[in-house]
């Protein structure tokens, strides 16, 4: 499975962020069991894993955005839900979070909501405010866009404007949720190279949480596959392409019907039926 | 039958719950230090629901204050008393009407627009991606707000009486021909200014709070969902309204009760 383990093993070597027996539950519901994630710095680390089963809460849990039932989220050893809440959003300066839908501010233009976290953090002069908005808005090729409100930009872009923003402070880690759900094949192709840039050129950690199994592998040094709360499988994209476990088989090739059944739980078909007909 | 008493309780216990996040909320958001920026937020806001809701607020007061001086005209003219409608639209505008009215409408007009607006916010998770920022909306987003809601009403509701008192005269001078100088000699005589214009005013600051406070939290506190907005923004105007008519009668018994 590791086809070349002394790189992997050097890849461990440091690590910025680690996950230990976290457990998380939502009203009944139990969404992860004991979960365990090393997470390399300056990789970019795959959390893939089929819809619904968390990965979203899983970042937020990372951002200290959710407390856990148990378990603990170190990043650079410290613990980061037994943070005081001005050291956490201390902390939180130090990363950068690509939401979903990209959650620009509505009411600021897209150089206003680049700028936000340099107005809000540091005390620069305007116009080196100017100069490293322009510089990140360049980065993803939006420097021309700077004047549109985000309600004039198409998905692509205010994923785009939304990525620049979250470099805005050079952070050491960069959090993406899903970010290629929704993208036309152009966008994805963006965002895809965007992520590996940024990555090398800024010596980013980045954790890119997806079910875009292609784009995915293609960037990710290291992928964890989540399932029924756990990790379930764990390696390089070659390994997991190869990987023999049915499950996994399934998710990476996305076979319609497998261990993950098609079906959501439901009485017996031919029963289910014969009742409404009874009623009738 | 135990299933019903057992949803009672779980629902005082989640009422009771929702206060005192809402009492957490509060505290959290208007103690903190306002922010570089705190100002020109705090204006800003005091712009959209102060300026802005000037409109209605003078349109309803002149109208009030129209309508009252009618009402009083044909009662007191039955006593040969009309001479006194002064000092019946002023002390009716300044006790009662103009901060429990203003207050109404403030909850219809901006209460409604803070809940839909913070709700959306946290709907399209700009609320999450500023605390991932490390920038703390309660401070942001809902201080000034907060802040710019409980200094807007009062000062609406001085318009208001202002407007109504002015609507008064308009109705009972001008058109129904009360002597003019009974009209502001007996509102001068009869209007004590603590009495009177402070407790007015101190009931217009206890519905600023209230009604900002209902606004914001339910936005803050809402399920994001296109049903969820809709369901906290009715329930703004709901719950402000009540506490709003509640508390001026709380109020009133004791400032005006003659308990004292």
């Amino acid at each position: 499975m590791f086809d070349n383990f002394s790189r992997l093993a050097s890849m461990f070597d440091s690590l910025l962020v680690e996950v230990k027996g976290l457990r998380f539950s939502r009203g009944e519901r139990q969404i992860f069991r004991g979960v365990e994630l090393r997470i390399p710095r300056g990789r970019i680390t795959a959390i893939m894993g089929p819809s619904g089963t968390g990965k979203t809460t899983l970042l937020k849990l990372m951002g200290g955005q959710l407390v856990p039932d148990a378990g603990e989220v170190l990043v650079e050893g410290q613990d980061i839900h037994g943070l005081s809440r001005k050291a956490l959003f201390g902390l939180r300066r130090r990363m950068g979070m690509l939401f979903q839908s990209g959650a620009l501010f509505s009411d600021l233009n897209v150089f206003e909501n680049v700028a936000f976290p340099l107005r809000v953090h540091t005390d620069l002069p305007e116009a080196m405010v100017r100069d490293l908005v322009l510089m990140k808005l360049e980065a993803v090729g939006l420097r021309g866009a700077r004047e549109l409100m985000p309600s004039e930009l198409s998905g692509g872009m205010a994923r785009r404007v939304a990525l620049a923003r979250a470099i805005a402070l050079d952070p050491d880690l960069v959090l993406y949720d899903e970010p290629f759900v929704g993208q036309d094949p152009i966008s994805k192709g963006i965002l895809v190279k965007l992520i590996k840039q940024l990555n090398e050129a800024l010596g980013l950690t980045s954790v890119v949480v997806s079910h875009d199994i292609a784009e995915t592998l293609s960037i990710a040094d290291y992928v964890y596959v989540i399932a029924d709360g756990q990790v379930m499988a764990q390696g390089t994209p070659a390994g997991l392409d190869v990987d023999e476990d049915p499950r996994v088989r399934q998710f990476v090739h996305g076979e319609p019907d497998g261990p993950v059944p098609f079906h959501y739980a439901a009485p017996d078909f031919l029963q289910d039926i014969l009742v409404r007909e009874d009623r009738a | 039958m135990i299933r019903r008493i057992h949803a009672l309780g779980r629902r005082g216990c989640d009422m009771l719950e929702a206060l005192g996040r809402s009492a957490v909320f509060l505290a959290r958001a208007s103690l903190g230090v306002p922010a570089r920026e705190g100002w020109y937020l705090w204006l800003r806001q005091m712009h959209f629901v102060g300026v802005l809701s000037l409109a209605i607020i003078v349109v309803s007061g002149l109208f009030i204050g129209m309508v009252l001086a009618l009402q009083g005209y044909t009662i007191l003219v039955d006593f040969g008393a009309e001479q006194a409608l002064g000092q019946m639209v002023a002390l009716s505008l300044l006790r009662e009407l103009s901060p429990v009215v203003a207050a109404l409408l403030f909850a219809g007009r901006a209460g409604s627009a803070l809940t839909a607006e913070i709700g959306l916010m946290k709907a399209t998770e700009q609320l999450t991606s500023m605390e991932m920022i490390g920038v703390d909306p309660l401070r942001r987003v809902v201080a000034p707000r907060l802040w710019a809601g409980f200094v807007a009403l009062p000062l609406l509701t001085v318009g208001f009486s202002v407007v109504g008192v002015y609507g008064g005269y308009l109705v009972g001078v001008q058109w129904l021909g009360v002597f003019e100088g009974s009209y502001w000699s007996n509102m001068q005589s009869s209007v004590s200014f603590i009495a009177d214009v402070g407790n007015g005013m101190i009931k217009s600051l206890v519905f600023a709070l209230v009604v900002t406070w209902i606004a914001v939290f339910q936005g803050y506190d809402l399920v994001p969902t296109a049903e969820g907005i809709s369901r906290a923004t009715t329930r703004t105007v709901v719950y402000s309204s009540l506490s709003v008519l509640g508390l001026d009668f709380v109020l009133t018994a004791v400032m005006f009760g003659g308990f004292s």
